[in-house]
This record gives C-alpha cells, sequence and structure tokens, in this order.
C-alpha cells in the first residue's frame, strides 16, 4: 500500500464532501481558464493584428482616459525623417445587432493596413461612401455578404467586400470608411491613434535602435502623445487591460472562494479524525508525515478539481466562440502553457488551503487525540 | 539490575495545573523478556502509566528509562515509538479505510521498508495472527476478535522489543478474551518481548509472570 493511496481513501470516505469541493475548486479554475484564458488569447490577437499589418508604432494620447488624438497631428508625423507612412484609425466596439457586438474599424480608404486583409468577396470600399467591409466569422455571423445592405447604429451601409486578416479579431472585425465611424462614434477631427511606419533600416543598424530612435523623434515633436511598438500596445490595449483585470479579479475571487471550500472541507475532515490522527503518532507517525498526509489529501483536491476546471473551462471558451454575440473576439484555443499553469495553481491553492488544517492536525498530542470522544 | 529494559522513576503526572495528580512518584523496573499485568480500577494511573512507558506522553516529573536512558533527554518519542514499543488499544483502533492487510502496515511507513516489503511483511504478521483469509477486509468487515488480532499484527510491524496493550480484551467476550490473551502471551514468549497489559480481568493478571496493583496513583504491591 502506497502513502498516496491512503490519502485518497480519506477523501473517498466523504464521497459528497469531496465531490462539492472539487466542484468548488472547478469553478475556480474554470473562470481561471476560460476568464484569463481568454483575455490572453485576446492579447495575442492584438499583437497579432498589430504585427501583420505591418506597423512598427502606434502613436496615442500619454493620458490612459483621453484616448483620442487630433487628426491633424498626421500632417506633422509625416513631416518627421524616420517616419515612411502614417494613417489614422479609430476602433470601437459596436452592438451591430442586439445579438452581434464587434470591433469596427474606421481606415481611410488608402490605409497601408489594407494591404494585409484578403479579400474572399467584392472589393475594398472607395472614399468616405457608407460602405462597409467584414471579417470572414463575422460576415457568417451576420449572414451578409458582398452586395448586401445592414444597419449600423440606425444609418445603412452597403457590405462591399468580405475579408480574411492576420488575426481572428479581424476576422470577427468590421472596417469603415474613417469619416464615416467618426460621424457614427461622434468624434469629428479626432482619432483613436496613427498607425506609423517606419523607414526601412539603413544596413547593419538594429531594429531594436531604429524604433527607439524614431519614438524619441515623435515624442519630442508631438508633446502630449506617446509612440508605442505593437507588443507594448496589445498589452496596454485598454480593451485587453480590461479584459485582463476584469479576468483576473473574476478569476481571484472564484479561486478565494475554491479554496475556502477546500480549508473547510480538510478542518472538518482533521476534526473528524482526531482520534485517527492520535492513533498514527501513538504508531510512530512523526508530526511530518501526518502533516504529509493532510497537505498531499488538500493537493489532491486541487489538482482534481483543476483537471475538472480546465476541462470546463475550455468547454465555456467553446462556447462563448459559438455565440454570435461573442464569436468575434473569443478564440477557443487554450495554450498548453494555461492548462499547466491553471493546475499548477490549482494544486498550490490546495496546498495553501490544507496548511492549516494540516498543522493543526500534526500539532495534535496522541494521548488527547486518543481520548477525544 | 542487568537486564532492565524499562523503568519508572519516581515518576508523578498531574493535569490541570496540578488539580487532577494521576500518578503519585511511581516506580517500576520491567526487565526483558518479561510480561508484567497492571491492575487497579478505574482512574488509578495504570493508564497514563502505560502512556508514559510508551512514550505517548512525558512525566510531570521524575523520568521513563529505556536501557537506562531517559526517554525525555536521549529519545525521538516519535522513532521510540515507532521502532522500540507496539501498541494494542481496547477499542483496537483500526483505520475505516483500510484493508486489514493495509492497516498492518501503517506503522511501516516510518521505515525504510519498500512498497512490496511492507506488504509481504504485513501478510506474515496476518497469517502469524491467524488471518491468512481476511486480508482484505474492512475494519467492518471483522468480528471484534478479528479485530483485535489485525490490531496486534498492527502492534508487530516493527518488530518492537516491547508491547503494551491497554485493556485489550475490554471489548470482547469471554471466547474471544482467552484466545486474545494465549495469543499475546505464545507472542510474548517466542519473541521474547516485554509485554505489559493493563487490565482489571484477575484472569488475564494470572497470565503474566508478575502483576502489579496499582492504587490513586501509587503502585500498592508487586
Amino acid at each position: 500500500m502506497s502513502f498516496f493511496r491512503i490519502a485518497l481513501k480519506n477523501l473517498l470516505r466523504r464521497r459528497l464532501r469531496t465531490a462539492l469541493t472539487l466542484c468548488g475548486v472547478a469553478v475556480g479554475i474554470a473562470a481561471f481558464v476560460a476568464l484569463v484564458g481568454f483575455s490572453r488569447s485576446f492579447e495575442q490577437e492584438w499583437l497579432k493584428l498589430y504585427e501583420s499589418s505591418g506597423t512598427d508604432l502606434a502613436v496615442v494620447q500619454r493620458t490612459f482616459l483621453n484616448t483620442t488624438v487630433d487628426e491633424g497631428v498626421g500632417e506633422k508625423l509625416r513631416s518627421i525623417p524616420a517616419v515612411a507612412d502614417a494613417e489614422p484609425m479609430i476602433v470601437n466596439l459596436m452592438d451591430l445587432t442586439p445579438e452581434v457586438n464587434a470591433l469596427v474599424y474606421g481606415w481611410p480608404e488608402g490605409s497601408f493596413e489594407m494591404d494585409t486583409l484578403t479579400l474572399l468577396q467584392g472589393r475594398r470600399f472607395r472614399g468616405d461612401q457608407p460602405e462597409v467591409m467584414l471579417g470572414e466569422v463575422l460576415a457568417e455571423n451576420l449572414g451578409k455578404k458582398a452586395g448586401d445592405v445592414m444597419d449600423i447604429q440606425g444609418s445603412a451601409f452597403q457590405v462591399v467586400g468580405v475579408f480574411r486578416g492576420g488575426s481572428a479579431l479581424e476576422a470577427g472585425a468590421a472596417i469603415l470608411p474613417l469619416r464615416q465611424l467618426q460621424k457614427l462614434s461622434d468624434l469629428g477631427g479626432k482619432v483613436t491613434a496613427f498607425n506609423v511606419r517606419l523607414r526601412k533600416a539603413s544596413d547593419g543598424e538594429p531594429d531594436e535602435q531604429r524604433i527607439q530612435q524614431a519614438r524619441t523623434a515623435i515624442e519630442a515633436a508631438l508633446p502630449g502623445l506617446k509612440a508605442v511598438p505593437a507588443s507594448v500596445r496589445a498589452h496596454n490595449n485598454q480593451l485587453v487591460v480590461l479584459a485582463r483585470s476584469t479576468a483576473w479579479g473574476t478569476s481571484l475571487i472564484a479561486l478565494f472562494i475554491g479554496a475556502l471550500g477546500i480549508a473547510n472541507t480538510m478542518a472538518m475532515s482533521v476534526f473528524e479524525r482526531t482520534k485517527e490522527i492520535g492513533v498514527l503518532r501513538a504508531l510512530g507517525w512523526k508530526r511530518s508525515r501526518v502533516m504529509k498526509l493532510i497537505l498531499i489529501e488538500a493537493a489532491v483536491l486541487g489538482l482534481v478539481g483543476g483537471c475538472l476546471g480546465v476541462a470546463g473551462g475550455w468547454l465555456a471558451l467553446r462556447i462563448l466562440a459559438a455565440l454570435p454575440a461573442t464569436a468575434s473576439f473569443v478564440t477557443s484555443s487554450i495554450p498548453g502553457r494555461h492548462c499547466v499553469e491553471a493546475l499548477g495553481i490549482a494544486v498550490v491553492v490546495g496546498l495553501l488551503a490544507g496548511f492549516l488544517p494540516a498543522y493543526r492536525g500534526a500539532q495534535l498530542s496522541p494521548v488527547e487525540a486518543l481520548r477525544y470522544e | 539490575m542487568s537486564d532492565c529494559l524499562l523503568e519508572a522513576r519516581n515518576v508523578t503526572k498531574h493535569y490541570e495545573e496540578g488539580r487532577i495528580q494521576a500518578l503519585r512518584g511511581v516506580d517500576l523496573v520491567v526487565s526483558a523478556g518479561e510480561f508484567v499485568a497492571i491492575r487497579g480500577p478505574s482512574g488509578s494511573g495504570k493508564s497514563t502509566l502505560l502512556h508514559l512507558l510508551g512514550g505517548l506522553d512525558q512525566p510531570s516529573s521524575g523520568e521513563i528509562l529505556f536501557r537506562g536512558h531517559s526517554l525525555a533527554n536521549s529519545f525521538d518519542l516519535d522513532a521510540y515509538r515507532s521502532r522500540r514499543v507496539g501498541f494494542i488499544f481496547q477499542a483496537f483502533h483500526l483505520l475505516p479505510t483500510l484493508r486489514a492487510l493495509e492497516n498492518v502496515q501503517v506503522p511501516m511507513f516510518e521505515t525504510k521498508l519498500s512498497l512490496r516489503e511492507r506488504g509481504e511483511k504485513a501478510a506474515v504478521l496476518l497469517r502469524e495472527v491467524g488471518l491468512e483469509q481476511r486480508f482484505h477486509q474492512y475494519p467492518n468487515q471483522l468480528s471484534a476478535g478479528e479485530r483485535q488480532r489485525v490490531a496486534i499484527a498492527r502492534s508487530l510491524a516493527n518488530d518492537p522489543e516491547i508491547l503494551l496493550a491497554d485493556e485489550p480484551t475490554g471489548n470482547l467476550d469471554s471466547e474471544n478474551s482467552t484466545k486474545i490473551m494465549a495469543m499475546l502471551a505464545g507472542i510474548q514468549a517466542r519473541r521474547k518481548m516485554v509485554l505489559v497489559v493493563v487490565t482489571h480481568e484477575a484472569a488475564i493478571a494470572q497470565l503474566a509472570q508478575r502483576t502489579i496493583q496499582i492504587r490513586d496513583g501509587r503502585i500498592c504491591s508487586h
């Protein structure tokens, strides 16, 4: 008989209580897997989006709350020697139908970002006409194809093209002419950011150095604005920040509740087994071995609850990725690293929650524990 | 005394800041291979003395010596209980979630025996107490006599030199009591170990080589 088997049998003694505890842990871990996994994949998709568009830097406001930039900044940006091109853009999250939310971009007609899109149907929009291009997933969710007309915030737009982009976010997005989105968003003369392409590096010049020098030049020329590389921008994107903080906040609350469940179960278990612990101590078990037994039980609760939680989180993401309201910005893939991390967190939560009951169990005097009724 | 294995020297034990005096200056010498019975009325301090001899508790004053060395100063009490002493309780105290074969292995976790060796040794011990057909039964599937035999096998798990039994027949009928005591006496004689039995019963005490009477925390006759 292995030591582990004793721990396992103790857990199976109160099957209902163990099952309920596992459910508590599983909910916490499922929340972590689904929410934090979503926020991370959301960030990754933003990064892919920025990188695939060939944008080296994005020029945005320094302040967190005021996220718009005056459109007139464009001329000044283009006059900076390091800058090859600078395109204004707006990004917004909109209800396109009561069921479907999507990211909506506003680009000028000739934006270099158009070059990264592959048209599956129709054409690009022209000028500032009320025309819209739909990502392939969004088009499918809306049941629209090139040539159809759709309503966006009370205005009629003609669907002129369906495209495939470099990221899942683009697949679930709509692209409008910049002026049209400014009008819909009440952002006359303002944009969310300028996407900047830098001039090619001269021979031997490291990329990092070229980007750093350009950032310094832009920030010196345009006080109040900052130039951020794609990775930083993906990390600091307000939607990503919001998703991340919400995900972690919710997950931590759920994990805390799961930990309380384990702590309660282990405390009850130690209380009920006071006499048995006394017997184990009488038979020569060291305090450390008693503690190890209880901690293994707590860790097993964490691990099994964690496995259930990973499966639950994956299922939740699958469902979210299939729902029209969320399909545009949720991917169902969970990196293996994230699963391992979730299981690690589950075991650590189990160990932390089990520590105090284990310590108290180990401190029991054998004689007093044997007398306990 | 050259063959003295276990000794209580002027041992007192009190509880609740001295309001309860369980033992009052007990002196006792147990020689190697000796079978001693401790008799006395309820509350006389006989179980307390057994617990102190087994390192389950420490005296308030005085000392317990094993092979001439004080338990308090010279021994890790966990190791002493694990390797030198085997306990048998009135209420058997088997772990309800483990089968007979598994219960016997519990003390062996403090040794270096492998998984396989633990299983093999437990099987030998259960055969020794006549339970070769009951290896895989849980305690609630065993009779009271069988449970006590499993407990005896468990007490022998680490080949102790001392067997301490606290009312080992207290929960058994007279037929099983006789069998269990005969088994304990046989094991003590074969293994040449110390057996100290706390009991109310005169018939059991008669099996011992020596009986100690204890009353109000004092030994009143040897």
